[in-house]
């Protein structure tokens, strides 16, 4: 019996130990990326002198190898899967799964109260600027800002975990405050939906953006702002709009992590208009035919918050031909996506910019140059202090 | 290369080993220079800027040894002359910036180099000098075949971190040895454990362990014992898995390496942990510097600064730091207490006393060994003692020990010899007849061994590559 153990075993190894390299050299070359780690793939190293001779070319190479297994997906789903629902880890992946939502695992590691009275003061400076700029020419700015969903449902968090409630108290709060102190008009999302009753349903389980629900409400706050400040615009009621759940799973982005293992029922909505305003779309100067919400070809097919306005672009316009109506800015984070398929439908061009990407010209040339009527922000929490991309609104002339 | 790397697994391992066995046995010396091929080959992956350290090592080592036979008036200085230039890249990869530092904080302004550490050097260096010491004291002859030599100095399986191997008992089995069907399966089992051992528990364990070395002023009470406990049961893990798979892959081609291990958080006493800890370099310390500096055949005084020094090069082995000086030094402290303090009192404690005790012990030696700076180790210690910034007890530490339950709840009975409890218990049963446990015995590891490899390839794919932590030393 020992005999015959040892040669199996061996036999057995052998095959393991040869199978994957043969798997990969024969199959894996093809794939370029990885969709459920949401990242491109490694591509194979170049073979340099200074690669060989610093050692890099050996930690490339075992970049590549690991990264072009043959069943890879399948293998690390499956140990997403044993992570999850058998080991029943408090986090996989990085996100955590606190009840009937998922959140991310946060550092412990926060910065103190004290520290962001002076951060907030020195960002809301070049929104205060911007803001004079746009006042200067008769227009009108508002920079909305939303809690991410992780802040949304920090009290989901169990307690154990870091919920980084300073940076979502002491932090946003001491960023409302400077704003208001620079005199930039800023709406704080939170406070709207706080006020509302902070509904469930206005954010997602799956993903660190609101719900359509979410943005909906979003959109009527920010026309009754406007409308505050003598702006009448067209609105989209309630009887407007058909609220329609798609028959899509929503895997988003903590589910994707996961590999869309975590159970759960939620649906992806939109709000399609029952006599739908007419536009003219142009992506990064482009005209392109995108519709406001992109499906998926099949409902077992599943979506994520792309689906809203086809993700992030640089610039996107949206002409409805109406002159009688204001023309619009929005700039932002992806938190615009979903906002947009409803604003649009409040102005004559909506201008949408995303500054993570868009370096054509500043945003202070772009709007000297478009001079629109309303410019409105809108981010999350999460970049709050971080400067650089839609942070980087003011550059001296 | 790392073992635990899918190149070496999934390309290095089987590929060396089908070139191997491919050659045929009688041709022994075919055998051992694809070896050395592939040992160069498993160096040069790190970059080959790493070769000229090893290749001079290897050549100084083997002129060196070819001289001390020449001529008996130069002995002496011949070997002094060889292991001066073998210490030498030692000295100037790993001391020098530790030197220069110390030089500037007295006051001058001297430029620190940027020198990176070839990978082993303190390792290969050690079976130089063993190897040039043996042959001095005419212990061994000397080899005359350089790759030979070179082979016992690179031998890819314990190049990077031991176990160190003394050609006395290497250099034979080069010429004369066997590789047989059992021994390669013992050995590619015990190689499979040694990677899950590193794989699952040891880099799990880490992440426990770094976050309490990095809390700053979040430190408790709770997460610096419980980061000083990971940090230990992950250098065990780590260290004693790479031997595993260093002793395994030994076994494979034949070549079976010293035990380096034996159970270490059994001991009941410092003494006893070292006898039990990283045995090889323990020996190394004995023969070649402790039992020529006098031991303990000498005057007191003379036997407590032997140890000192033993201690402190000890430490200073293991890296360039005060903080490694400090852990040598605190060893040497605990052996001459025990020695000469309270060894006897320690001996008429209750066992799981003195157990406690040895435990205890080491736990705070390994905070000094992991600690970035003096000044680190004594906020770390200090908190384990009650002054904790963070107060008793965090949400953080909960965290810890949470997330890494299954692996808290494998590691400290995989600490204890229980594969050794059950080997027996199963052995007895098989010897009176039991045909179930002749199987789980024939198959239990194998079939383990194989699940083991495959958790440990998923792990390595969805995590970041970690090196071995003796790899710096």
């Amino acid at each position: 019996m020992e005999h015959f153990s040892q040669r199996a075993f061996l036999l057995c190894l052998l095959a393991a130990l040869l199978a994957v390299p043969a798997g990969t050299a024969l199959w894996s070359r093809k794939d370029t990326a990885a969709y459920y780690e949401n990242r491109s793939l490694t591509e194979f190293p170049s073979l340099t002198a200074e690669s060989l001779w610093s050692g890099t070319l050996g930690g490339d190479l075992e970049s590549w190898y690991s990264d072009h297994v043959p069943g890879r997906t399948t293998l690390l789903k499956a140990d997403t899967a044993v992570q999850l629902h058998l080991l029943r880890r408090p986090a996989v992946n990085e996100v955590v799964s606190a009840g009937d939502v998922l959140l991310p695992l946060l550092p412990y590691e926060e910065r103190r109260a004290e520290e962001y009275p002076a951060l907030a003061k020195a960002a809301a400076e070049p929104f205060a600027r911007l803001s004079a700029y746009i006042q200067s020419y008769g227009g009108v700015f508002c920079y909305a800002g939303f809690p991410e969903q992780r802040v949304y449902f920090r009290d989901k968090y169990p307690d154990y975990l870091s919920r980084h409630e300073t940076e979502a108290s002491a932090g946003d709060g001491a960023y409302a405050r400077a704003m208001a102190e620079a005199g930039v008009d800023f709406l704080d999302m939170a406070a709207v939906y706080d006020a509302q009753g902070h509904p469930r349903e206005y954010y997602s389980a799956v993903d660190h953006h609101y719900h359509y629900y979410g943005a909906y409400a979003a959109y009527r706050a920010v026309l009754e702002h406007l409308a505050e400040k003598g702006w009448d615009l067209p609105v989209l009621t309630e009887e407007d709009l058909d609220f329609r759940e798609l028959p899509n799973p929503y895997i988003a982005t903590r589910n994707r992590k996961l590999y869309n293992l975590w159970p759960n029922e939620e649906r992806a909505v939109i709000g399609v208009q029952r006599t739908p305003v007419p536009f003219t779309r142009y992506d990064n100067g482009q005209p392109s035919d995108k519709p406001l919400f992109v499906l998926p070809a099949a409902d077992y097919l599943p979506t994520t918050y792309n689906l809203y306005m086809g993700g992030d672009f640089a610039e996107t316009v949206l002409e409805t031909g109406r002159a009688e109506l204001p023309n619009a800015l929005i700039f932002g984070d992806s938190f615009t996506n979903a906002l947009e398929t409803l604003l649009y439908a409040s102005f004559n061009e909506t201008r949408v910019l995303d500054l993570r990407q868009y370096d054509e010209m500043s945003l202070r040339d772009y709007i000297g140059q478009y001079r629109p009527d309303v410019v409105l922000c809108i981010q999350n929490d999460t970049f709050y202090y971080l400067g650089g991309g839609n942070n980087d609104v003011w550059e001296e002339p | 290369m790392a073992f635990s790397s899918m190149a070496f697994l999934f390309g290095f391992l089987p590929t060396a080993v089908l070139c191997y066995f491919l050659i045929p046995a009688r041709w022994r010396a075919g055998r051992s220079g694809a070896l050395l091929l592939f040992s160069l080959l498993f160096y040069a992956w790190g970059g080959l800027r790493l070769l000229p350290a090893l290749l001079w090592s290897c050549l100084v080592t083997w002129a060196g040894g070819l001289l001390l036979t020449v001529g008996r008036r130069r002995r002496r200085a011949v070997f002094r002359a060889a292991a001066a230039l073998n210490l030498l890249p030692l000295v100037c990869f790993k001391y020098t910036a530790f030197l220069l530092e110390n030089l500037n904080a007295l006051g001058l302004e001297l430029a620190v180099p940027e020198l990176l550490l070839p990978a082993g050097i303190s390792f290969f260096t050690f079976q130089a000098l063993s190897y040039l010491a043996d042959v001095y004291w005419g212990t061994i002859p000397p080899e005359g075949n350089f790759p030979r030599l070179a082979l016992y100095m690179a031998f890819f399986p314990q190049l990077l971190q031991g176990p160190i191997v003394r050609y006395g008992d290497f250099g034979p089995l080069l010429a004369d040895r066997r590789e047989s069907v059992p021994e390669i399966s013992a050995g590619a089992v015990r190689f499979c454990f040694g990677l899950a051992k590193k794989v699952l528990l040891a880099d799990a364990l880490g992440n426990a362990a770094n976050a309490a070395f990095s809390a700053g002023d979040r430190l408790t009470v709770g997460l610096a014992w419980l980061g000083s406990i990971a940090y230990t049961l992950q250098l065990y893990f780590d260290f004693s898995g790479y031997t595993d798979m260093a002793l395994g892959l030994g076994g494979v081609f034949g070549l079976p390496l010293p035990e380096n291990f034996d159970y270490p958080y059994i001991a009941r006493s410092a003494t006893e942990f070292w006898r039990r800890w990283h045995i090889t370099l323990s020996r190394w310390f004995r023969d070649y510097v402790y039992i020529p500096l006098g031991g303990n055949r000498c005057s007191r005084g003379r036997h407590l600064l032997n140890l000192l020094a033993v201690w402190l090069l000890t430490g200073l082995w293991h890296g360039a730091a005060w903080t490694f000086a400090a852990w040598g030094l605190y060893y040497a402290a605990l052996l001459i207490g025990e020695k000469y303090l309270w060894g006897g009192a320690l001996e008429r404690l209750p066992a799981p006393l003195r157990h406690a005790y040895a435990l205890v012990l080491i736990n705070f030696g390994w905070v000094l060994f992991r600690a970035g700076s003096l000044g680190q180790a004594g906020e770390m210690i200090a908190a384990m003692l009650g002054a904790a910034p963070g107060g008793g007890w965090s949400g953080e530490a909960a965290y810890y020990l949470r997330q890494y339950a299954w692996e808290w709840a494998v590691a400290l009975p995989a600490a204890l010899p229980v594969k050794v409890w059950l080997s027996r218990l199963l052995e007895a049963r098989r010897e009176e007849g039991g045909r179930g446990a002749a199987a789980v015995l024939a198959f239990g590891p194998k079939l383990l061994a194989l699940v083991l490899l495959g958790l440990s390839a998923v792990r390595l794919l969805s995590s970041t590559f970690r090196s071995f932590l003796y790899f710096q030393f």
